[in-house]
């Protein structure tokens, strides 16, 4: 057995030891003070409090102390103890329809997943276009970018991953030195960043968003409407996304036939294509014509769910699968954050805080929304999309009602921008993949990342102010 | 008798660092240990990341981590190859070692273990900026060894 000495200064030791405890009991005193403090004028006592809920949310959720999940668990823990919300009220929250249809999807995207469907799909397009070296590359970006409009962009990530590393070894990138390899691995994640954004199911960021508009406004958003809205900036990021590594990483490879080799093999180790590929196809395949049919009159999570029923009732999965294939610890997140959402808007205290924020300022609404999607491509680069949403979503759709602007435009300018974050690793776990592979380095990726976040940024912009307006979305009230 | 020891890492090692290291073992009549650490940093924070806020379950997050720690290690024996092919065109004794955890930790081990007289390590170039704000594994092996530390600065 072999004992460790630290030989570091001992004050460095007790500095670094007695970092958490500090951290919390700060923490602590904090929130005591917020709650102990006297009301500010036209502040109820239950705003005061959920405002001191939100803040210690939002430390945490940025500080990443303690996991998201738990955070949410804090926060539905607080709301009823300090009287924001009943008993009653906070934990029928959680069982907002948006909840709900995120469990469907994410088990729906777990029997994908597991029934070797999504990566026949990928090889076999992989197989049948990506035969130059630039086409491979176009190819990996755009399946990284579809497969995301129907899965969430994670699944996809860690999908494409280990086939992507095979193909690079096999093409004999250098690790860090290929300007082929960056650009690889790049189209991994800037794809699955994209294309998560297209849909309600890439991201589960808009449900999220869908259920703090539908628990403070009554409003909500459509599966074919959101898709609708936000194509066109899929579909120029794309583009624009494959001209930016183009031009960074000019091609420094000669032809693609060993990867070839690789894809033909993985292909030939899948056999034939089986009864659950085709069965999991076809009800998703329904599924989603459910959602964009039927999604207004049953609601979106009665589709989810009613399709999960026939997976189990086809035994396409079974429960142990989608034990393994779901993170349940998001699900909590998400109904913390509708809660936490919810405690603001019913207790005044987002509308509260616009007053202050905001005052008599009488700015357009659309600089707002430049304002507030610029604000959250920053953000998300260093929190969780989710929690970006779940802390500014409520105020600024008490903002929208303020500014006469209509709070469904006000939603879409955080939930389609929570998304868009390019520039670190911990942005988002596809980001994290990348760089894990050794082939982009943290510096490359904020390159190329600070370029693509602020080119969304304009484009968004752009669409919201032209392309809105001719299908009859986006205006003012 | 002393011996000479090489640390490779997952990023690929510069040409000049394994051709120093072996003319160095060579005029010096020595050993060659050369040593691989695979850094499991990475995968663990991609499994804590998609723990945290990814939207898959534990099996693909498992999956991508086995994936990551695979691809290193098959990594480590590439590198370990390319030095050691060189090793044997110049006659030079040849020992590998694997090891996985933090580099600086295992290589000061080995410095201890192997009795080196001489250690080669890698660090990747940081501007001017940065380089303030961040210290090297390798910069730490330099300060604790106790022997002679030679670090190649890969551009």
């Amino acid at each position: 057995m072999s004992v460790e000495i630290d030989t570091r200064p001992l004050w460095i030791i007790l500095a670094l030891k007695s970092l958490r405890p500090i951290f919390f009991l700060l923490l602590a005193i904090l929130f005591w003070y917020f709650i102990k403090m006297p009301s500010p004028e036209g502040l109820t006592a239950a705003g005061q409090n959920a405002i001191a809920v939100f803040l210690i949310c939002l430390i945490l959720w940025v500080s990443n102390m303690i996991p998201l999940a738990i955070t949410s668990i804090f926060a539905i823990i607080l709301v009823p103890l300090l009287g924001i919300l009943t008993k009653k009220e906070t934990y029928s929250l959680f069982g907002n329809e948006a909840v709900f249809f995120i469990l469907g999807a994410f088990i729906l995207a777990g029997a994908v997943m597991h029934s070797g469907l999504s990566n026949r799909i990928a090889l076999n397009v992989i197989k049948r276009y990506g035969y130059s070296p630039k086409r491979l590359l176009l190819c990996v970006f755009l399946l990284a970018a579809a497969l995301s409009f129907f899965m969430s962009e994670h699944a996809v990530a860690a999908m494409l991953f280990p086939m992507l590393l095979e193909l690079a070894k096999s093409l004999k990138l250098r690790p860090g030195k290929s300007n082929y390899g960056k650009f690889l691995f790049h189209a991994l994640s800037w794809g699955c960043i994209v294309g998560g954004v297209a849909t309600f199911l890439g991201g589960a960021r808009v449900p999220l968003a869908m259920g703090i508009l539908k628990e403070t406004t009554g409003e909500t958003i459509g599966f074919l409407d959101y898709t609708v809205a936000v194509l066109p900036l899929v579909f120029i990021l794309l583009a624009v996304g494959f001209m930016i590594l183009t031009v960074l990483y000019p091609i420094d490879v000669a032809g693609v036939d060993n990867a070839g080799e690789v894809i033909a093999k993985r292909l030939k180790e899948l056999g034939k294509v089986s009864f659950s590929e085709y069965a999991v196809g076809m009800v998703l395949l329904l599924t989603i014509v459910g959602w964009i049919s039927l999604g207004r009159t049953l609601g979106l999570a009665a589709v989810a769910l009613g399709s999960v029923v026939i997976l189990f009732v086809l035994r396409i999965v079974r429960w142990k699968d989608v034990e393994d294939y779901v993170n349940w610890g998001i699900i909590l997140m998400y109904g913390g954050a509708i809660t936490l959402g919810s405690a603001l808007d019913k207790s005044g205290a987002a509308a509260w805080l616009i007053k202050g924020v905001i005052g008599r300022w009488s700015g357009a609404p659309w600089t707002i929304f430049a304002l507030v999607s610029l604000l959250t491509i920053f953000l998300t680069e260093a929190m969780s999309h989710a929690a970006v949403i779940a802390v500014l979503l409520p105020v600024v759709i008490g903002m929208a009602g303020k500014m006469s602007v209509d709070p469904v435009v006000m939603t879409y300018s955080v939930a389609t921008p929570a998304g868009l974050a390019f520039m670190l690793p911990m942005s988002t776990p596809a980001n994290g993949i990348a760089v894990s592979s050794n082939y982009i380095t943290v510096r490359d990726m904020i390159k190329g990342g600070l370029i693509m976040a602020i080119i969304s940024w304009v484009l968004f912009n752009l669409m919201a102010a032209f392309y809105w307006p001719l299908i009859g979305f986006g205006r003012l009230r | 008798m002393k011996k000479i020891l090489l640390v490779l890492s997952v990023a690929v090692t510069p040409e000049k660092a394994i051709d120093y290291a072996i003319e160095r073992a060579g005029m010096d009549k020595t050993g060659l240990v050369v040593l691989y650490v695979i850094d499991t940093e990475p995968a663990e924070e991609i499994l804590e990341s998609f723990s945290d806020v990814g939207f898959v379950g534990d099996r693909p997050s498992m999956r991508l981590s086995e994936s990551i720690m695979k691809e290193y290690r098959q990594r480590g024996y590439d590198e370990i190859g390319r030095v050691q092919i060189k090793a044997m065109e110049a006659g030079v004794e040849f020992e590998p070692i694997m090891e996985q955890g933090d580099l600086a930790e295992k290589v000061l081990e080995l410095i201890r273990r192997f009795d080196i007289k001489l250690a080669i390590l890698t660090k990747k170039g940081k501007r001017s900026f940065f380089k303030y704000l961040s210290r090297s594994p390798s910069d730490e092996v330099k300060e604790k060894a106790a022997c002679e530390v030679v670090v190649f600065t890969d551009e």
